[in-house]
């Protein structure tokens, strides 16, 4: 077939490409922050607060989450065409649109991590505070920890998986249309939590006890992504025909099937590892070398985080209906 | 209310491109940017060969997905069928131009937000016909009123086998196409 | 930081008042505006000139500036349509590469050093080189080269000033041998816009047309509604063009062996008696002459010269004849071929008269009879020697042939031509063999261009006189002689920008200096077209607003009872046979000769039109420009992968004389034979001046270097080349 277009949009031809790194380092410091924030309610709950006892990353983690969000969120920021226009996103409601209910969960999370963070404090840090008020709203706030835990808890959720909807809700664009894609993007936002949490934690039960949930969540990704290739490749023909930059050897889609070979063998070591980790003898405290293997796991799941929502950005501009 | 929609007769396109020029000067289209396009399509081996001609626009749904993801109501479906946009709503989150199946939809390089053909919805309300109609060649763009039993677009979808784009996408398409692909008899 | 609630509530209402306030007042302050009628845009009527259609234009300006051009309702050329040049006119009226001031040369012709300098110097200038010119050799050895509305005003300078010599290209290089060889059968050409009857068609035939990318306004109108309307179309064409992709029949024709085609289609309709012998009784002569010369011209013949199934040359000719008179054969348009182009296009015009079309509905509609009263003016002196811009062709045509005049600046034959004004037309892209152009330009003591663009032939004249735009100028009444007598204004839309002039005050003023202002004896071309609205009886004021008038009842298309039709032929009648040819030594009744056929691994070169562009003039209009940068080169595919080219590889095309062209992409496609190669004609300009159009794309006109004169008008045939496809070479 010879086609000739003229009066073609170079934003859309010869595919579209109006998402970059940006979007993808949104889509991942997101997810990290959403899947953090959990990790932290989970902390702070567990055993009725026993795993957090002493434990430093029970502070900072809870720090942590808006300064990832925040960062993630400068570059959503730059990718917007119209900045000046952002108050228009808080002026309206759609309810049919997972952009309009990031917009307004993202409004919701920050003062709900924030008040998390000071419920969470300790209050024999609380002077650190400075500021009359913080001080004032850490005691006072520290009543409701449970109420606010189950809050960061749901947030995190919301945030780590409304991205996923936001992507999948597209019909025109067959790579993204998936009803699986949700799901994925929350259980890769957990496991990049955990691992966060593994890296920051100093506590070798606290390290141990999210390289157990991390491991799940990796198990539940391995199982997830064959799963998803599979329903693109047995749903329509434009479904199948978006997922072949993953699959093929040229020059052109270099990137994408390199992409799946790292997440191939990324996966299965870092469970490998995590699972040693666990397997292990430890002494007291953890010797710098199984530090090392533990923050090299972790450092590896966030990669495979990021590879995800890179390839899937990009390759999903790739699709098209027609 | 009147029910807008268009029919484009591909038996009579001669790929002219006047269409794609006078959208371009009634609607101040930056330059590289077009609201409409022309394919010319070839199949076959010489000498038996077939050739379609279609334009293509945005084809204002029923159902579409470019305003239900406006994450600021920028973009919305006004209620004689046009889907508009209000740029001063705009952020340029570009989540249009991605939900659109029919590669409609561009960001506007001079002013940043969303656009695209708005059925010359500033022509409609003078009871003129959109730009691409009005100077069509041969008179292969044919805009009008569904509701209107006598309007030419209701004629032209009464005497017609026609077809819309991409109707798995359930987009519910107003831009109707009469084809024939193979030689006429 | 401590700051007061006070502070917080000024800050934040001040914030959201100034947010209700972006919010709110821009819409209101347009619809203020609106009312206050600053928004409100006014329609001038004109006609258009970006290709030479004419068609009425509706100018939409605001402010002062153009922002649309539509096609005017009243006027027959568009009928409230524009095509997409038409549209992107606005792109003309503001290409910043336009011709701003006078120029003249400071360096050696070609080279394109100029210094600017005032309208009083260069007109000067050139009214002093004229008349030195006149005294030493005489009027009659300045000619003019001239296309468009410029003629109107530049022709009467020349024929004032004593000189009989002009040439229009659209004479010798396009149109001439088809008007010819109708006017040798009919008495009469077909017109531009040709008179075709083609929506009452039931059978189209197109040899030698890709209507559709050839864009003329109401004929593709015409062609959409025929096709919507049922009507069979017969397209003979080596490409599968846009018109053949509507066809009931496409014939891929050999090319170069079109009369072959034609002559046994009349054959098969004479043998099988599908002509209209009432008509031929009553209106044609040379009836058995025309069928004894025709006897051999069987299907079986021409399908070995033309590689076209003598079965589908038979079926395509019953067609013809089975639906005869309401078939219209499509004469052409750019018909300088191979040569003996008058004869193929007699073999046209005796086809369409078996088939008893001409003057009958579906085939050709007669021309109106109603006319406009003559204007006075005064009469031309008489030229003192004869002219020479018609050669010795018998039946060259009063726009001249181009290349005669040409030759005879070149040899100084039959008497020294030493100047040559150029108005509105590109000599270096419409006259074939670029050298010999180039070589009669050294010998000239004058040069003048006068056009709107730096194009290749105004960056070789001695003094660049810069015209306006048509948006910004009056130009004559255009007179509409088709199926209805109309006229048409052209007025300016906006004054001229830059120091830019309409043609008509740069005519009087050099006129002026001249000592030839007797000869324009009004103050603005304004005053001459109210006269002649009187005259007329047109209401100018009307006109100015309306844009085209037409008159009622002047229209009178087919042959009736009551309006026989009339032959200016020798016989009166429709000839067949030929006498006027017969008499000068010619073939009375066409004949086939076949003419030379590339070689292995060459290509015949064929060229033809893009919809967005008019050869040369629009390859630098922007608004064009975008939709069709550069050309490419139609190539067979299964040849180009033969060849080792792939769609998309630039090569550069040699011809048989060792001529190559600029770099051209490859278009690798199934809708070529695979003896020829196809181009759009106008690209790869070598003006650097033309900061878009400038090298993009190949020259065709620069592998022009043979051409085949017709010996009974003079017209150069052009596709006589042959060109090789080479891997991309640095420019030659």
């Amino acid at each position: 077939m010879e086609i000739t277009v003229t009066g073609v949009n170079q934003l859309v031809t010869p595919h579209l490409h109006v998402w970059d790194w940006r979007v993808s380092l949104y889509l991942f410091l997101g997810g990290l922050s959403a899947g953090l924030a959990v990790m932290t309610s989970v902390l702070h709950v567990r055993k009725g607060g026993a795993l957090a006892l002493g434990e430093r990353a029970s502070v900072s983690a809870v720090l942590w989450v808006p300064v990832i969000l925040s960062v993630g969120m400068l570059f959503i920021f730059a990718d917007l065409e119209r900045k000046l226009n952002v108050f228009w996103l808080y002026l309206t409601v759609n309810p049919l649109s997972p952009m309009s209910w990031g917009s307004w969960g993202l409004l919701v999370f920050y003062p709900v991590s924030i008040l998390y963070a000071l419920a969470t404090f300790p209050e024999n840090r609380r002077h650190q505070l400075s500021l009359s008020i913080l001080i004032w709203l850490s005691e006072k706030l520290s009543a409701f920890r449970l109420q606010l835990a189950a809050a960061n808890f749901g947030m995190g959720i919301f945030i780590g998986i409304y991205t996923g909807v936001l992507l999948s809700s597209f019909v025109a664009r067959p790579l993204w249309n998936s009803a699986l894609l949700p799901v994925l993007f929350l259980t890769s936002a957990l496991s990049a939590g955990a691992a966060f949490m593994i890296m920051i934690a100093d506590q070798k039960r606290v390290k141990l006890f999210f390289t157990k949930v991390d491991i799940w969540l990796i198990l539940a990704e391995m199982v997830m992504l064959p799963l998803f290739f599979y329903g693109q490749y047995t749903s329509s023909g434009a479904h199948r025909d978006s997922i072949m930059p993953f699959f093929t050897l040229s020059h052109d889609y270099f990137w994408y099937g390199s992409g799946l070979l790292l997440l191939v063998v990324i996966f299965p070591i870092a469970v490998v590892l995590k699972f040693l980790e666990i397997r292990e003898e430890h002494g007291e405290s953890l010797t710098s070398a199984e530090l090392m293997k533990m923050n090299l796991s972790a450092v590896m799941v966030l990669i495979g985080g990021l590879i995800i929502r890179l390839s899937f950005v990009y390759a999903g501009q790739l699709s098209h209906l027609s | 209310m009147p029910k807008y929609a268009m029919v484009i007769d591909q038996r009579r396109c001669v790929a002219c491109m006047a269409c794609v020029v006078a959208c371009k000067k009634e609607n101040e289209v930056p330059p590289g940017q077009f609201r409409t396009r022309v394919l010319e399509m070839v199949e076959g081996e010489f000498p038996m060969l077939r050739m379609e001609l279609r334009s293509e626009l945005c084809n204002h749904c029923d159902n579409p997905p470019c305003v239900y993801n406006c994450p600021t109501g920028a973009s919305y479906k006004s209620e004689d069928g046009p889907v508009l946009l209000k740029q001063n709503r705009c952020v340029g989150c570009k989540a249009c131009v991605a939900a659109c199946p029919y590669d409609a939809r561009y960001i506007n390089e001079d002013k940043g937000y969303a656009d695209k053909c708005t059925f010359c919805a500033h022509r409609i309300k003078e009871g003129k016909q959109p730009a691409c109609v009005a100077t069509c060649i041969g008179k292969s763009r044919i805009f009008g009123d569904l509701e209107d039993p006598n309007s030419a677009v209701s004629m032209a979808l009464r005497s017609n086998h026609h077809e819309v784009l991409l109707a798995s996408a359930g987009t519910n398409p107003r831009v109707f196409y009469i084809k024939k692909f193979s030689k006429p008899e | 930081m401590k700051f007061s609630r006070r502070t917080f509530l000024q800050t934040s209402s001040a914030a959201g008042l100034g947010l209700a306030a972006y919010v709110a007042l821009p819409e209101k302050f347009l619809l203020w505006a609106e009312d206050q009628g600053m928004l409100k845009p006014t329609f001038t009527p004109t006609f258009c000139e970006i290709c030479f259609w004419k068609c009425g234009v509706m100018a939409k300006s605001l402010n002062g500036r153009v922002v649309k051009l539509e096609g005017n309702p009243s006027h027959p050329g568009a009928r409230g349509k524009l095509c997409a040049r038409g549209n992107g006119g606005t792109g003309l009226l503001y290409d910043p590469n336009r011709l701003k001031t006078p120029m003249i040369s400071t360096g050696a012709r070609g080279e394109g050093k100029y210094r600017t300098a005032s309208w009083d110097e260069a007109l000067d200038l050139v009214a002093a080189k004229l008349k030195k010119i006149r005294a030493q050799y005489g009027p009659e050895s300045v000619a003019l080269f001239t296309h468009g509305t410029p003629t109107d005003h530049f022709l009467p300078l020349l024929s004032a000033f004593g000189s009989p010599n002009v040439g229009m290209p659209s004479f010798a290089q396009c149109r001439g041998p088809r008007d010819v060889g109708l006017e040798l059968t009919f008495g009469e050409g077909i017109g531009s816009p040709e008179r075709l009857d083609m929506t009452q068609s039931k059978v189209v035939v197109l040899i030698g047309s890709h209507l559709g990318e050839n864009m003329h306004n109401s004929q593709v109108q015409d062609f959409a509604d025929a096709v919507a309307l049922g009507a069979k179309f017969i397209v003979v064409d080596p490409r599968f063009s846009v018109a053949a992709g509507k066809a009931h029949s496409w014939l891929a024709i050999r090319p170069a062996t079109d009369l072959a085609l034609l002559l046994a289609w009349c054959n098969v309709i004479i043998k099988e008696n599908l002509y209209d012998k009432a008509y031929l009784d009553s209106y044609a002569s040379g009836f058995p002459e025309l069928a004894a010369a025709l006897a051999d011209c069987t299907p079986q013949w021409a399908e070995r010269e033309t590689d076209i199934p003598a079965d589908k040359i038979v079926e395509t000719a019953r067609m013809l004849g089975q639906n005869a008179p309401n078939v219209c054969i499509h004469p052409g348009r750019h018909a300088t071929w191979y040569g003996d182009d008058v004869q193929r296009s007699r073999a046209i015009g005796i086809l369409a008269a078996l088939l008893g079309s001409w003057g009958r509905e579906g085939g050709y509609f007669l021309a109106t009879r109603s006319s406009f009263p003559k204007t006075d003016s005064k009469p031309f002196p008489e030229p003192g020697r004869p002219a020479l811009n018609l050669g010795n062709f018998p039946f060259a045509g009063a726009e001249g042939v181009t290349q005669e005049i040409r030759r005879a600046t070149i040899t100084g034959a039959p008497y020294p031509v030493k100047a040559w004004i150029v108005s509105g037309t590109n000599l270096m892209k419409a006259m074939p063999n670029q050298k010999e152009t180039v070589e009669a330009i050294k010998k000239l003591d004058l040069l003048v261009a006068i056009d709107v663009m730096p194009f290749d032939t105004v960056m070789m004249a001695d003094v660049i006189l810069p015209e306006c735009s048509y948006l910004e100028r009056h130009d004559a009444l255009a007179v509409g002689k088709g199926r209805s007598l109309s006229v048409t204004l052209r007025q300016p839309v906006v004054p001229p920008l830059y120091e830019s002039k309409p043609g008509w005050w740069i005519a009087k003023e050099l006129a002026n200096r001249l000592d030839l202002g007797e000869y324009f004896p009004w103050g603005t071309l304004e005053e001459k077209i109210m006269k002649q609205c009187e005259l007329w009886g047109v209401n100018y004021q009307r006109l100015k607003q309306v844009g085209t008038v037409t008159i009622p009842d002047s229209a009178a298309p087919y042959i009736t009872p009551l309006m026989p039709p009339e032959f200016k032929t020798t016989s009166g009648k429709i000839e067949l046979y030929s006498i006027e040819l017969k008499e000068k030594g010619f073939d009375p009744v066409p004949r086939y000769t076949r003419h030379p056929l590339p070689a292995n691994g060459e290509f015949r070169l064929l060229y033809g039109r893009s919809p967005v562009h008019t050869f040369s003039r629009t390859t630098n209009n922007p608004e064009l420009h975008e939709l069709y940068p550069e050309n490419e080169v139609w190539i067979n595919a299964d040849q180009a992968r033969e060849l080792g080219f792939q769609n998309g590889d630039y090569v550069t095309l040699l011809n048989q004389d060792g001529a190559r062209s600029n770099r051209i992409m490859v278009k690798a496609t199934q809708r070529i034979r695979k003896d020829c190669v196809y181009m759009v004609h106008g690209f790869g300009t070598a003006s650097a001046g033309l900061k878009l159009a400038f090298r993009k794309g190949a020259d065709d006109q620069g592998l022009i270097t043979r051409y085949a004169v017709d010996p009974i008008c003079g017209s150069t045939g052009m596709h006589v080349n042959f060109v090789r496809l080479e891997k991309e070479k640095a420019d030659a």
